[in-house]
């Protein structure tokens, strides 16, 4: 993977709106009065899951910057212990995370160290596909906030995922999230709208695909009719971080770029109770220290920009966001200043009901199992309380019978 | 539905990026066994219905400086380059009179999936296209071990960097994972064993060639799945591809890419037993003779590359010659597939994530701008009273449902209409 992921990421961006395709798309002047009718109620809970693809070294993101063997296991990416953010005596931040460093100080930031999941697995796919589909033993196909979908009324905005590409974990077995890319949506209008809703009606000898298939021209109409005029607003402002030309800093990544599209269409009333974002390039095995710590700034800047310009809606309680990858990084560095494949890592829970603090133990760095950390807390023990939560549905009809939680959020 | 034309139509989207005007229904006259043998035996020299010149990708040397004043030639040639090589490749798949072997040199585009994002270098990645499609329909095990050399490959997955002091299982683990014998058919053990026995490649960036350095290599044997050696490259590849992990992996590949990315491989699927030789072409041939060619619930999505191709064929279009190769580009971005340029090793997704309400609008702004750009004569020769059913012929599509014909009648005098709703249609994004 490497940069390459995060490089198509940023070159998506210039993914811009209209394509020239003559009068039959809808320009967003045309559809700019258009408003929302029926806005999610104030006070529902919304869930942002932000996917870092590729495997994020844990252990450079939160640090265990008292031990010795830290250093020596690393030599070569392991960060001079002066520019890391402490977090308590003997954890702290990757230098690059002061965003997310101040909303620690503020309790607002849950770590649940040591996240992963039994017998763990060094292929990227595998791996993020047990992570999405939260069943690491047997291999399926719906995601697990798929199948909390297929337990909703269906509504295509009730999930939305930025991008062009819908993730597995939004994908149910009747119910799916929908894809919106950077820039939004274009919808046909007059003759040809009436044809294309003709073409995505569902006809009983369609098979499974060529149903999706029709199904997605249906969602481009139900979803860009509510998204598009909002996209046209400015987004919302950030109070209390400095402005660069205009816009808050840290505003010119992919990741921010995402999430400003989901901070205005929270602010006004989006129906959606599931955002998904995602930033890759984390495969790091070669040259790490400079391409992570950029690439977790851009999550630092960009989450705390996006928590503080919600500040400005009347949404800022309800939001939480969930930050994972699929797996950590081997503790011993590689000849390449890089590092391969391995288990757990740190899962950030950010937002004003969360009970900042750490959770889970931190695996150790002498007792390795087979070289890697240890995986002290399963991720569906978070799931399960993200489900009961935040998203206040039973964990069961997504979990199944799973007991564990960890209980990361205030009570109410 | 009529199995003849489901078949038919198969053989042509799957084995070929489609049917040009005329051939689908031609192949119905010559009923599908005449058929099947003609698609996917590939003919010995690949002809094309109008010259593709082979583009001059050359050695760019040695990246310039940033802020030197060589910098800026350099990157202006990078880009002419880049963009020839990825014109030139969809050219011959529009153009070839023979479909199968640009099918093929794509299936392991995809398989061996290497991206120019990282590499930054359009010659390695044009060299590793002509191993690709030099071995596409040969040995199997002959095409590893020409990968194993090929310097976009080693590159894009570090294998440059990985010495008998400190391994890099990056190129290790993808080749058992994704490239041989498929995931959890080997421990983590067997990860770190092969990595070592993989030490010592260094690749020269600006050209993939690829040398090995003695004093970087790590000699000493591996305990690699049970057997304790001393492994070369070549001796790898013969003990990797012997395993009937491998014939199991790559007829599940197949199987994945061709019938059915959503169900699963029956143990019947005679592609397998047909790879017991590793010749990539008998096992081709046995997949297309295969039962589950004529069952319906073998449907497959078109890829975006996949579907632009077949739009070229039935609109008579040359890629290269398209207004203007920029927003082509363009177009394939936003429908999340650009050749030399997958998101990951993994390659890229297949099945129901190229249908989301975001490429539904991308593919119908790109239909409606390669329409624009032909003389849409095959469907203008269809009379406008037998339209509707005929165009099924055209575009090689086994039958319309009634919910798509009733959406064509509407523009049975707008030739340009038609042909997006066609071509938008789910009878034509997928292969039925």
């Amino acid at each position: 993977m490497d940069t390459i992921s995060r490089r198509r990421f940023l070159k998506l961006t210039t993914g811009a709106v209209a394509v020239g395709a003559a009068a039959n798309f809808l320009t967003l002047d045309e559809i700019a009065e258009a408003a929302i009718n029926r806005p999610l109620p104030s006070g529902t809970p919304i869930l942002v899951m932000v996917t870092l693809y590729g495997g994020n070294d844990g252990l450079n993101t939160v640090i265990p910057f008292k031990d010795p063997v830290y250093f020596s296991s690393r030599p070569e990416i392991s960060y001079k212990a002066e520019t890391m953010l402490p977090l308590d005596a003997e954890l702290a931040l990757n230098p690059s995370m002061g965003g997310i460093k101040s909303l620690w100080d503020q309790k607002k930031v849950a770590i649940i160290r040591g996240v992963g999941y039994p017998k763990p697995d060094r292929s990227h796919f595998s791996s993020m596909a047990k992570w999405q589909t939260a069943s690491p033993e047997k291999h399926i196909n719906s995601g697990w906030l798929g199948r909390w979908l297929d337990s909703q009324p269906e509504d295509p905005m009730l999930a939305i995922s930025l991008g062009s590409v819908l993730p597995p974990m939004l994908a149910g077995n009747k119910i799916s999230g929908s894809a919106l890319p950077l820039g939004g949506l274009v919808i046909p209008k007059g003759t040809f709208a009436g044809q294309c809703i003709q073409l995505s009606k569902v006809a009983r000898v369609d098979s499974p695909l060529m149903a999706a298939a029709a199904t997605s021209m249906r969602n481009l109409f139900s979803v860009s009719t509510s998204i598009q005029p909002v996209l046209k607003s400015p987004a919302p402002v950030a109070l209390d971080l400095p402005t660069v030309n205009g816009g808050n800093a840290g505003g010119d990544s992919n990741l921010s770029q995402q999430l400003d599209v989901v901070a205005k269409l929270i602010a006004a009333g989006s129906p959606t109770k599931l955002w998904s974002v995602s930033l890759g390039g984390f495969d790091t095995h070669a040259n790490e220290a400079n391409a992570q710590a950029e690439l977790l700034g851009v999550v630092s800047s960009g989450i705390t920009r996006f928590m503080s310009q919600l500040k400005s809606t009347t949404r800022s309680n309800d939001v939480t966001v969930v930050v994972y990858s699929e797996f950590g990084r081997r503790v011993k560095g590689n000849a390449s200043q890089g590092t391969d494949h391995g288990t757990s890592g740190p899962m950030f829970i950010i937002g004003e009901k969360v009970n900042g603090g750490f959770y889970g133990d931190q695996p150790s760095l002498t007792k390795l199992i087979d070289g890697d950390l240890a995986v002290t807390t399963d991720f569906r023990d978070v799931y399960g309380t993200l489900l009961e939560s935040v998203l206040k549905s039973p964990a069961e009809q997504t979990l199944g019978k799973w007991a564990g939680r960890t209980n990361f959020m205030k009570a109410v | 539905m009529n199995i003849k034309r489901l078949e038919t139509s198969r053989l042509f989207h799957r084995f070929g990026f489609g049917p040009r005007p005329g051939e689908y229904a031609q192949a119905l006259k010559d009923g599908v066994n005449v058929t099947r043998t003609k698609l996917t035996i590939a003919p010995a020299v690949q002809t094309t219905i109008s010259p593709v010149v082979t583009p001059e990708i050359t050695d760019l040397g040695k990246r310039p400086e940033p802020n030197s004043k060589e910098i800026v030639p350099f990157a202006i040639a990078m880009r002419a380059q880049e963009q020839q090589l990825g014109l030139w490749w969809l050219d011959l798949m529009a153009l070839s009179d023979h479909g199968l072997t640009e099918k093929m040199t794509w299936f392991w585009h995809g398989h061996w999936a290497t991206s120019i994002q990282k590499l930054n270098y359009p010659l390695p990645m044009f060299n590793q296209n002509k191993t690709l499609r030099t071995q596409s329909l040969g040995s199997f095990n002959s095409m590893v071990k020409a990968m194993l050399n090929d310097g976009a490959l080693q590159f894009w997955l570090d294998g440059q960097d990985s010495t008998s002091k400190a391994p890099n299982e990056n190129l290790g683990r993808e080749l058992m994972e994704l490239f041989v014998l498929g995931v959890n058919r080997y421990s983590e053990d067997d990860v770190k064993a092969i990595s070592r026995a993989l030490t010592g490649y260094q690749v020269v960036r600006s050209t993939g060639q690829v040398s090995i350095n003695p004093s970087r290599r790590d000699t000493k044997p591996v305990t690699l799945l049970g057997t304790t050696a001393s492994f070369t490259g070549d001796s790898l590849s013969d003990f990797l591809v012997a395993r009937d992990d491998c014939a199991q992996f790559i007829s599940e590949r197949l199987w994945y890419r061709f019938i059915s990315s959503t169900e699963v491989m029956p143990a019947s699927f005679s592609a397998k037993s047909a790879f017991a030789s590793r010749d990539i072409a008998t096992a081709v041939k046995a997949m297309a003779a295969d039962p589950s060619m004529r069952d319906e619930k073998y449907a497959l999505v078109k890829s975006p590359v996949e579907w632009f191709i077949s739009a070229c064929r039935a609109l008579e279009l040359t890629p290269s010659q398209l207004q203007t190769p920029t927003q082509l580009k363009s177009h394939l971005d936003k429908l999340g597939q650009v050749p030399f340029n997958p998101p990951n090793v993994g390659g890229w997704p297949a099945g129901g994530a190229w249908l989301s309400s975001a490429t539904a609008q991308y593919r119908l702004a790109f239909a409606a701008w390669l329409i624009k750009q032909s003389p849409l004569n095959a469907l203008n020769q269809i009379p406008i009273e037998s339209r509707v059913l005929k165009s099924a012929d055209w575009l090689g599509v086994p039958e319309w449902s009634a919910r798509t014909q009733s959406a064509l009648r509407t523009s049975l005098d707008d030739p340009a209409q038609f042909a997006l709703l066609a071509l938008c249609s789910p009878e034509y994004i997928v292969s039925a």
